[in-house]
């Protein structure tokens, strides 16, 4: 948890920073243009960074202006949010070699753990876990058999 | 047009083929990932042994269906099932958030039905004079509608202009990573092989629309969606009085979906945004756009729906189709061996009367079943408890990327928008505006460098840009559009500050 004079100073920093990447990728946008080699690949990104640049410096100015304690990551556990995430990325870069379904179960076991706010019993572990292959192997035959989706 | 076309279309084959059509085809476009597109490409080849009226109608029905579903992942979980549904998450989760969801899917049912018997009916009647206005837009007019629609982010900034346009830009600049379509130049890759293919639409609205949601439930123990103690069934009069009073919104976004559908690439997304900005343009002192607003649904989902009826009009008469579920249904056509053109409605007319006259049946039986299939999927969602329904959504949105190219690369990418999405909307940076950037960033772009080029080598770029009557007609909305809530604002300010003194 977080608390209040935390968060304000969160939400300030936050913005600054998040504005100024913006900024920075208008940047950066404007250098890559520099190597297409035909003129009309180079104007619309070149006339859109330039807009990023001008309209993230300008919310970069105003809150650096003008601070307040708008924004932040706010209440909530850090390390459900965080084995959510990792759980999901885990499984996209485990797909090639593990296969779809082992993937997406381990995709699926990140996400239930860090949904479940509940005391764990033995009749939810069954219940949740089991409902939990089911739908993925309904999902997995759906995509795979019926729309002949070639999941690894 | 006979009547007996009528009766043709009214089969026991035809109408069970319209039944499980828009049945099939609202399962489908429930699912994020799973598109109109997609659904169609699956089962055309079971059309092919079909009576192309038949097989047409099937076409249709699924079509029809698959743009109705997406708003059901809309509205119960922020996650546009299809991109039509877009504008439909603005107020549609705010609702479900509220425990209105059921009000919402019922709302979005009636839309639907009401957008697609307009683009049906626009389809049967007016079908030759409107295929003009295709011809009509040439690239300058695209570039405009895509600004009109970009206008939108004015109004999704929540009273940060700045942000909002640094979001619209930054999408904008997204839209570009890849191989350029114009002159093949490889742009903002920094030579990684995973941003060749650039940032697909449909990835793109799951990670910015899904992943946010769920890292938010996951990290409170509170229920995902507020609920009455008693969820009986969709509040179907409740929704139909909020649609009768909404009349006139009904019919201008069935319209504008229509006209939008028309035209070749525009599509859906497109209808319901320009449709919701006009709402949102329109709206009546104490309605809150963005924060459940029943008319933003309605809005929505009219034009989504009267895109469908709107698209078939240059794919029959011109042979150009207006989307890719158009262009699905002309091969389906050529495999039949039906030639489409001016003079279809007069060669073919049994086959295109039948056809036009099974899509108002599919639309029509899309009530029962919408409203019937929305019941299931409210009661479902609200009663699955959070510690599943969170796993469940996220293997679904794995699974939904992937199924897009067959690439592990866009679950990669899905899932880094979606984390990159979460962040900077803590701070200020919705993901509307990136996602407006994102799918009419290339509209714009084609339309623009097109109409410079066109311009450029007619010596008279200002009158390219500025001087047809169509696109002077669209930049006047859109100047309507960004500056008129402000002059109301202006004036009422003043009008206060009159009483006051």
């Amino acid at each position: 948890m977080i608390n209040a004079p935390e968060a304000n100073s969160q939400g300030q920093m936050g913005s600054l920073l998040v504005s100024f990447f913006f900024v920075i990728a208008g940047v950066v946008t404007l250098y890559d243009t520099t190597g297409y080699t035909d003129r009309d690949s180079q104007v619309f990104p070149q006339t859109v960074a330039i807009i990023l640049i001008i309209t993230a410096s300008i919310s970069l100015v105003t809150r650096f202006l003008k601070p307040s304690d708008e924004g932040g990551f706010g209440d909530g556990v850090w390390w459900r949010r965080c084995l959510l995430i990792a759980a999901m990325f885990l499984a996209c870069f485990t797909m090639p070699y593990l296969g779809f379904l082992p993937a997406g179960a381990i995709a699926f076991a990140g996400g239930l753990i860090a949904a479940m706010h509940d005391r764990w019993s033995v009749g939810t572990v069954l219940l949740y876990w089991v409902s939990g292959a089911v739908t993925m192997v309904a999902f997995f035959s759906l995509f795979k058999f019926v729309l002949l989706v070639p999941l690894p | 047009m006979e009547f007996g076309h009528f009766l043709s279309a009214l089969t026991p084959l035809n109408l069970g083929l319209a039944l499980f059509g828009v049945i099939a085809g609202t399962v489908v476009g429930s699912i994020p990932g799973l598109t109109a597109t997609m659904a169609l490409a699956v089962l055309v080849p079971i059309t092919f042994s079909m009576e192309p009226a038949s097989a047409l109608i099937l076409l249709g029905a699924i079509y029809t269906g698959a743009i109705y579903g997406g708003a059901y992942s809309a509205i119960l979980l922020n996650t546009p099932g299809t991109p039509s549904a877009i504008a439909t998450t603005f107020d549609g989760y705010p609702m479900a958030k509220r425990g209105d969801g059921d009000l919402a899917v019922a709302l979005a049912c009636f839309a639907s039905v009401f957008g697609g018997m307009v683009g049906a009916i626009a389809l049967l009647f007016l079908a030759p004079p409107l295929s003009k206005v295709a011809l009509a837009f040439g690239p300058v007019e695209y570039f405009w509608l895509s600004v009109f629609g970009l206008s939108l982010i004015a109004s999704l900034s929540d009273g940060n202009l700045a942000k909002g346009l640094a979001g619209g830009a930054f999408g904008m600049i997204l839209s570009t990573v890849g191989v350029a379509e114009i002159s093949a130049d490889i742009r903002l890759t920094f030579g990684s092989q995973v941003l060749i293919g650039g940032f697909g639409v449909v990835g793109a609205l799951i990670g910015l629309y899904c992943i946010p949601v769920l890292i938010d439930l996951v990290a409170v123990p509170d229920r995902h969606l507020k609920v009455e103690d008693d969820v009986k069934s969709v509040r179907i009069g409740e929704a139909y009085r909020i649609a009768m009073k909404s009349k006139f919104n009904l019919v201008r976004s069935s319209v504008i979906g229509t006209v939008v559908g028309i035209l070749p690439g525009a599509g859906g997304s497109v209808a319901g945004l320009v449709a919701y900005s006009e709402a949102k343009r329109t709206a009546k002192p104490g309605q809150k756009f963005g924060e459940g607003e029943p008319d933003g649904i309605l809005a929505t989902e009219s034009a989504n729906n009267a895109t469908v009826g709107g698209g078939f009009i240059p794919t029959l008469v011109l042979g150009i189709p207006g989307t890719p579920p158009d262009a699905i249904v002309l091969g389906a056509l050529l495999i039949q061996g039906v030639r489409t053109g001016p003079s279809m409605f007069s060669q073919s007319g049994s086959i295109v009367y039948t056809f036009i006259y099974g899509l108002i049946i599919a639309t029509i039986l899309m009530l029962p079943a919408g409203l019937l299939i929305g019941r299931y999927a409210y009661k479902s969602i609200v009663s699955i408890p959070k510690a599943v329904l969170v796993p469940a959504v996220g293997f679904m949105t794995i699974i939904g990327t992937f199924a897009i190219h067959n690439s592990v690369s866009d679950v990669f990418i899905m899932l880094s928008l979606g984390v990159f999405g979460w962040v900077v909307a803590r701070f200020g940076f919705k993901a509307s505006p990136i996602v407006l950037g994102l799918i009419l960033g290339p509209i714009a772009e084609q339309g623009f460098v097109q109409g410079w080029t066109i311009g450029a080598a007619t010596n008279n770029l200002l009158g390219m840009f500025f001087g047809r009557p169509i696109s002077q007609g669209i930049l006047a909305f859109t100047l309507i559009t960004l500056f008129l809530p402000l002059f109301l604002e202006r004036k009422h300010r003043k009008t206060a500050r009159k009483t006051n003194q």
